[in-house]
């Protein structure tokens, strides 16, 4: 089968069309073949009628020899529209008059028209019997015996056949014809119509089946009918199914970046405290060395002063990298995020970016204060920077579901993919350590105290979103 | 009392109160030609024998009705199946008149007195004709034999007697000449027989071919004469021991008119007939002489 016949978009509608088609022969076949059985046995049932109503006259004739008699019974008013060929024969099987004199001559014995006439008995009953030469149903005889008196005198034959339906049946034919191409030429388009109608989301279906795996599922868009029918089943648990796969791609995008994030962050607390406990012994060894002065020229005192402010930076990087939010710190309270707006006040009244500040935070909470003051910080010197050249900041802070919310929005400098793809890693950019490692810390800081962090960009606008729990489950780690 | 004359006292009776109910007035005198038929009087049965058109039942009843009028008795027309039957019923006086064939006539001409002799072609003559279908291959009465032949009446002429006269003098045995033979027991039927292949051959009546052509032109295709026997008295209309002189008079004299009748005449014209003319026994002579020859068949 060829791949255009393959698809049910050609099946489902040729499917209809033979079954149409083939619903509509047999019909005729088996009305045809009905009436073809109903005509026959009317024709038989007729001449058997006919037969038995000039049964007595045609005794008459041939008790009389009356040849007259007997031609103008079975000749009938007209001759020419005569379906039944009428014989009548003496006993001794001659004929004696036939309405076709031409073809059955006076005194000719039967059996020479009749060659199978001998092949059976002469019949004995009074109804006639009905032979079927040769097995040929298309051609019957009808065989009348005539008494008289009980004597037997003669016989009356009726050869039958089907010539005279041929006329009717081309007539039938013809209007059953006209009939089913007049249906078939309704139904076949609607056919094909309906067909269509039918696959055309099969079709887009399998089309979007046959990407899933190769393009990203956000990006398929495949118009899937839903409805109630088993098609339209079939739509819904397909868009079910890619919103599943969906949901798990992003799962797993989450899963892989927070993984990602946690082995960043045991790397760097490792390194940190690997660097931070000799560099302890050294910073305190040149603290220990300074104590006496009268060992140091004013050369070793500058080495000394070098090297401490050297080890001072270096210092305050890795601990950068090593965040703790402390429990032993005290609780957050309203006026601490009004702190963070009191803090960079000198830093707005410098660049004259506009702050929108909406505090709706007044509780108490069992947050610590200095870790969520530092987050809200780090964030707003972040959007701050991003806003710079022309745009503007916006905060808010409220209390919903048992978690605090943060939302620090900007509009200013747009954020790549890149950059938002790993906004959350330690980031030594270009500038000094403490703006790179903003987010880091935040991200940090919202882990440590169970809550969640996130960065969304679109164009100029950039939105970091904080929900801390208030009843957090500090992981210290 | 049958059916049909205890209606036709029933219908007198009826005509008598509306006679003595509502007497005529002085403007509504009738002539006498047209008076209806005397209900009163013993009708006139008038026998038609196959020998002529006598499936034309229709017309004949007008003709009857025509002839009533005239004779002012009611005309009962009556037929019969075969020549003799009718022959039988005028010989035993239970018919007035009849059309007959010459040679019944001739048969029991001590009994029968002629009326009139119908005139065709102009004259009171008419032929025996032997007939074959048109696509046969036969050409003349010798070729009919060991064929098919159809016989009009064993009381005709043109259909039974002068055949067996002709094959007679041929010297051919009338009755092993052909292979079979049978009966029609009538002209129209034994043209039908020869048009529709039932017989070979048939012996017609001349006047009776002819009309049956005027009336069905396609006939004219279908048969062919092979022999015409000569010119011979035409049927005649015949008086049985029945008719009183004073009748047959009338009567004759009635039919004689005929032609004159504009009526008459469109029944004559129908009939295929110039008129009425009255003849002697003489006109019959050769029928007589061949019957006397052949000596009396035997009816089958």
């Amino acid at each position: 089968m060829s791949r255009a016949l393959a698809s049910y978009r050609v099946r489902l509608p040729l499917s209809l069309s033979v079954t149409a088609i083939l619903t509509a022969a047999l019909m005729a076949l088996a009305l045809g073949l009905q009436t073809l059985q109903n005509l026959r046995q009317d024709q038989i049932r007729d001449a058997q009628r006919l037969g038995h109503a000039m049964a007595a006259l045609m005794v008459e004739a041939l008790r009389h020899d009356d040849v007259w008699l007997a031609y103008s019974l079975l000749r009938g008013p007209d001759r020419r529209d005569a379906e039944i060929v009428w014989v009548a024969a003496d006993e001794r099987g001659r004929v004696l008059a036939s309405n076709q004199p031409r073809r059955f001559r006076l005194d000719e014995p039967v059996g020479e028209a009749f060659p199978w006439l001998a092949e059976r008995a002469a019949p004995n009953g009074v109804q006639g019997t009905v032979l079927e030469p040769g097995g040929d149903a298309a051609r019957r005889l009808l065989r009348i015996p005539l008494y008289s008196e009980g004597t037997r005198v003669g016989e009356l034959l009726a050869l039958l056949s089907d010539a005279p339906f041929l006329a009717r049946f081309r007539e039938i034919l013809l209007g059953g014809s006209l009939v089913t191409a007049a249906v078939l030429a309704l139904l076949l388009p609607l056919g094909w119509l309906w067909g269509r109608r039918m696959v055309t989301p099969l079709v887009a279906l399998a089309d979007c089946l046959g990407r899933v795996g190769r393009d990203e599922v956000h990006a398929l868009d495949c118009p899937i009918v839903t409805g109630d029918d088993e098609i339209g089943q079939l739509g819904w648990r397909f868009t079910e199914m890619l919103d599943a796969l969906a949901e798990k791609a992003a799962l797993e995008r989450r899963v892989i970046q927070t993984e990602r994030l946690a082995a960043v962050g045991r790397v760097a607390a490792g390194v940190a405290h690997e660097i931070n406990n000799p560099l302890g012994g050294i910073v305190m060894a040149i603290d220990t060395y300074r104590t006496r002065p009268e060992r140091m020229d004013v050369q070793t005192r500058d080495l000394l002063d070098l090297l401490e402010r050297a080890l001072c930076q270096i210092q305050g990087t890795v601990s950068a990298l090593l965040v703790e939010a402390r429990a032993d710190n005290r609780s957050l309270v309203a006026a601490d995020i009004d702190d963070v707006r009191t803090l960079v006040q000198p830093r707005l009244t410098r660049c004259g970016t506009p702050l929108t500040w909406h505090n709706a935070f007044s509780a108490p909470t069992s947050l610590p204060a200095a870790p969520v003051r530092q987050l809200l910080l780090n964030l707003l010197l972040n959007a701050l920077e991003a806003a710079r050249e022309g745009g503007w900041v916006s905060v808010e802070v409220g209390a919903a579901d048992g978690a605090l919310r943060l939302e620090v929005r900007n509009r200013g400098r747009p954020l790549t993919a890149e950059r938002l793809a790993h906004a959350f890693e330690p980031y030594p950019g270009p500038r000094a350590a403490g703006p790179g490692f903003g987010l880091w810390v935040c991200y940090q800081i919202a882990s440590q105290l169970g809550g969640e962090i996130a960065l969304d960009a679109e164009g100029p606008m950039t939105c970091a979103r904080v929900r801390l729990p208030l009843k957090p489950s500090v992981t210290n780690g | 009392m049958t059916d049909r004359s205890r209606r036709a006292f029933a219908t007198s009776l009826l005509a008598l109160a509306a006679a003595a109910i509502s007497p005529r007035s002085p403007g509504q005198t009738a002539p006498s030609a047209t008076l209806p038929p005397d209900q009163a009087a013993p009708p006139l049965r008038f026998g038609v024998t196959p020998v002529i058109l006598d499936e034309q039942v229709g017309f004949l009843g007008r003709w009857a009705d025509w002839l009533g009028t005239r004779l002012q008795r009611r005309v009962i027309l009556v037929q019969r199946a075969r020549y003799r039957e009718i022959m039988d019923l005028l010989l035993g006086g239970r018919l007035e008149l009849a059309w007959i064939c010459g040679y019944p006539y001739v048969q029991h001409q001590d009994r029968l007195e002629l009326l009139v002799v119908p005139v065709w072609h102009g004259q009171p003559l008419y032929r025996s004709e032997i007939i074959v279908a048109d696509d046969s291959d036969l050409h003349s009465l010798a070729d009919l034999g060991g064929r098919l032949f159809a016989w009009a009446d064993p009381d005709s002429n043109s259909g039974w007697l002068y055949p067996r006269f002709a094959l007679a003098r041929a010297g051919e045995d009338p009755d092993g000449f052909f292979r079979r033979t049978f009966f029609t027991w009538g002209h129209p039927r034994s043209v039908l027989a020869v048009s529709e292949g039932l017989a070979d051959g048939a012996a017609v009546d001349s006047y009776v071919r002819e009309t049956l052509i005027q009336h069905t032109p396609s006939l004219a295709g279908a048969l062919r004469l092979v022999h015409r026997s000569p010119l011979f008295g035409f049927p005649p209309l015949v008086a049985g021991p029945a008719m009183n002189r004073r009748d047959r008079d009338r009567t004759r004299e009635v039919l004689v008119a005929q032609a004159e009748d504009g009526e008459g005449r469109a029944l004559l014209a129908d009939l295929n007939l110039d008129g009425f003319t009255v003849e002697g026994p003489a006109l019959f002579a050769d029928i007589a002489a061949m019957a006397a020859q052949l000596g009396r068949e035997p009816a089958t």
